[in-house]
């Protein structure tokens, strides 16, 4: 039923993603307002059905492990946060992108850049529905039950998110750079738009490792251990933080920091994806 | 960290490299691409993987080059020095003049040397410190006034600490690797396999090294549990009982996720499995064949009937929540051997093989629990560096370096008159957005 949900939530984004290229290419204020709307109501759509997500993994977690105190309650409430399988993880990355994008960005999302979002956030849900991934609520496997993986899910992943905004801003800011549109961004805008995200997403992804790092400790005694997720991760953190060192104390703008940004972009999806898929770990309960 | 060398002396070469922003840029890069070899090249393997995996030639390369351990090799741990050397440098190089701008308190003085923003004049009769006041506060959150002779100032000033906040993180990362480093050397990483219902008072730490324990553990029980029989696992339990001169001193249940302390150490379950304790009895039935036999855990024994033998390979107290199972291999004559897993409580499952017919009547088993066993001084100071390095971000990148001042001078003529006065070193937009805000609250009680 809610997976069905899902699916209305994918086209609802298309649809914003149409009416933002619409709106791009008849210069209209109304159809951008429109787009911006029509992703407004996805999200909230897409929030409800998360939640919806929740209650029932928290009910059928009931089920095997009935909560004896508050405290238990609780505890059983944040472990079923619907964050334990790839397929939850697409279906909140597809969430992530929207929610921070109309946050963080705010009346610049719209044309080209809005209908990125709304295309990647549509292309996540495509694939967790069509794409042949289990979307069953399972139990929780012993390794996954701990308070830590909530805060470490959501902080990774808004991570992950920001730098698909700053990736997007540095695809725009590139396109812009060979042939100026008076309807793109201009380009100061563009780059302030790729640093700030990238601060944003680089402030999630250390909250994101440092929290798995408190958690692998308590999980396995090793708050490092050179699992391929972890190495990724600590990857992408570094061309960030290079990224960060030369437009600050370099003053390294426009281009080569869109460039930058493109490249920590690959590495972000290649320690979403590629590690789950092409490499083995500690992480591979993912997929 | 340091903008450029120009404020230091022409001092070495050596330190101006070790300062440098390029270095870092370059060691971080470097840094990316040598884990990502980590990565892609399996880690910690034997060699013969490599070589059947690689060939001769690239296999000899990568285990002579270091790069089947690369994490523990100078491939990384090289930039990784040099790069702590360049934090240093630039902490050492920076640190003394951030302090030092940070203690310098703002004053009317001080203020005076601001670049001008805008210029406002009110009627004589009217006293504008009332607005001033609040549109400072409303704007840049508080503001304290200074009497200065003739003149009022109003200052305020955001982000006074913003310099430190770059070293704080700095110097978080550098409490990081101090701790991997402390852990290295002075932790204890081993693993305990401890049988249900026996006593240990050592831990391997190596392939034939034990380190004693200053007192003894028991392992009372273990339990895996399953969610629903063939589901996934929903709990792994060991219960303890650590004792000091045979003496019970503390009982705990050590689970994933769950770890238990006692006498420095730490104690986290890691994995488990089970084991025969005395031979298997199978019932056997085929053609005109019902009866049981003894066969021992991992010896071949040929069946009654001469038409096959089997091992038992191994055995499960609770296979994937079905209750004991035990693995069987058969083989017939010259024929591939086959092998399957015989339920104790569900022979309706259980197996066939050749002529006959498998099902189990005992398995005396008994588990055993692996325990990782911890001591690591190092974490926390990982820890520390942790919450040093978010305060730090946040000073750094989310609080905007700015001062403000609002002078205000009486003419002769009783009308007051306001001069702002502002400037921020890097952060023109918020910088800019703020005097827009400023001067238009200023000027509403104004007549121009």
């Amino acid at each position: 039923m809610i997976s069905q949900i899902f699916g209305v939530v994918m086209l609802i984004y298309l649809l914003a993603a149409i009416l933002f290229l619409m709106a791009e290419l008849w210069a209209s204020l109304r159809l951008q307002a429109a787009g911006r709307l029509m992703l407004w109501l996805g999200l909230g759509i897409h929030t409800g059905a998360l939640l919806g997500r929740w209650v029932e993994s928290y009910h059928l977690a009931l089920v095997h492990s009935p909560p004896a105190g508050l405290a238990a309650r609780l505890g059983l409430i944040i472990h079923h946060a619907p964050l334990s399988n790839f397929y939850d993880s697409l279906i909140f990355f597809a969430w992530c992108l929207p929610a921070l994008g109309l946050l963080a960005f705010r009346r610049d999302l719209k044309g080209y850049l809005g209908a990125l979002i709304s295309v990647l956030s549509t292309l996540l849900l495509a694939y967790a529905s069509l794409g042949g991934v289990d979307s069953r609520i399972k139990p929780l496997m012993p390794a996954l039950k701990s308070n830590w993986l909530l805060i470490h899910v959501v902080t990774a992943f808004l991570g992950y998110a920001a730098f698909a905004l700053a990736f997007g801003s540095a695809i725009l800011y590139l396109l812009q750079e060979r042939r100026p549109r008076p309807s793109l961004p201009p380009l100061p805008v563009l780059d302030r738009l790729i640093y700030r995200t990238t601060i944003l997403g680089f402030l999630l992804l250390t909250l994101g490792i440092f929290t798995g790092a408190v958690w692998a400790e308590t999980a396995w005694g090793r708050y490092w251990s050179w699992d391929p997720k972890e190495t990724w991760s600590l990857i992408t953190w570094l061309i960030y933080a290079a990224l960060l060192h030369a437009r600050l104390l370099k003053g390294w703008h426009g281009r080569r920091i869109a460039w930058l940004a493109v490249l920590g972009f690959m590495a972000v999806l290649f320690t979403y994806f590629g590690v789950s898929f092409l490499l083995t770990g500690l992480h591979s309960y993912l997929t | 960290m340091s903008t450029s060398r120009i404020h230091s002396k022409p001092k070495s070469w050596l330190w101006g490299t070790l300062t440098s922003i390029r270095l870092t840029v370059f060691l971080l890069l470097i840094l990316a691409a040598v884990a990502i070899i980590g990565t892609v090249v399996p880690q910690n393997q034997p060699p013969d993987l490599y070589f059947s995996y690689y060939g001769e030639v690239w296999g000899q390369l990568l285990w002579r080059g270091g790069f089947t351990n690369i994490y523990f090799s100078p491939w990384f741990l090289a930039p990784i020095l040099l790069l702590t050397a360049n934090i240093l440098a630039c902490i050492v190089h920076g640190l003394p003049q951030a302090v030092k701008r940070v203690s310098r308190p703002f004053t009317g003085e001080t203020a005076l040397n601001l670049p001008e923003r805008g210029r406002m004049t009110w009627p004589a009769g009217v006293n504008p410190q009332p607005l001033v006041q609040a549109a400072l506060s409303r704007e840049l959150g508080s503001c304290r006034r200074e009497t200065l002779p003739n003149q009022e100032i109003y200052l305020a000033e955001r982000g006074r600490f913003r310099p430190l906040g770059p070293y704080l993180m700095h110097v978080a990362l550098l409490l990081i690797l101090a701790g991997g480093l402390i852990g290295k050397f002075w932790g204890v990483n081993g693993q305990l396999a401890l049988d249900q219902g026996k006593v240990a008072s050592a831990f391997q730490v190596g392939p034939r090294t034990e380190l004693p324990l200053h007192f003894q553990v028991r392992l009372d029980k273990f339990q895996v549990s399953y969610y629903e029989p063939g589901s996934a696992p929903k709990e792994f339990r060991s219960d303890l009982t650590f004792l000091l001169n045979g003496r019970q001193v503390l009982r705990a249940t050590c689970r994933v996720n769950d770890p238990v302390s006692f006498g420095g150490l730490t104690f986290y379950q890691a994995s488990y499995g089970t084991e025969s304790t005395g031979p298997i009895r199978l019932k056997l039935q085929g053609e005109n064949l019902n009866q049981s036999v003894e066969v021992p855990f991992r010896q071949p024994a040929e069946l009654p009937g001469g038409r096959g033998r089997i091992i038992i390979m191994r055995v499960d107290g609770n296979f994937q929540g079905y209750g004991p199972a035990v693995l069987l291999a058969f083989s017939a004559g010259g024929g591939h051997p086959q092998a399957f897993w015989v339920l104790q409580n569900h022979p309706e499952l259980g197996g066939r093989a050749g002529p006959y017919r498998f099902s189990v009547e005992s398995i005396p088993y008994r588990y055993y629990s692996v325990f990782q066993v911890r001591y690591d001084p190092g974490v926390w100071w990982v820890y520390g560096g942790f919450l040093l390095f978010l305060p730090g971000l946040y000073l750094a990148f989310f609080r905007p370096a700015e001062r403000w001042a609002l002078v205000l001078a009486k003419s002769p003529e009783g009308e007051w008159q306001g001069r702002l006065l502002g400037a921020s070193p890097r952060h023109r937009e918020e910088f800019a957005a703020h005097q827009e805000r400023l001067l238009m609250e200023l000027q509403r009680g104004t007549p121009s």
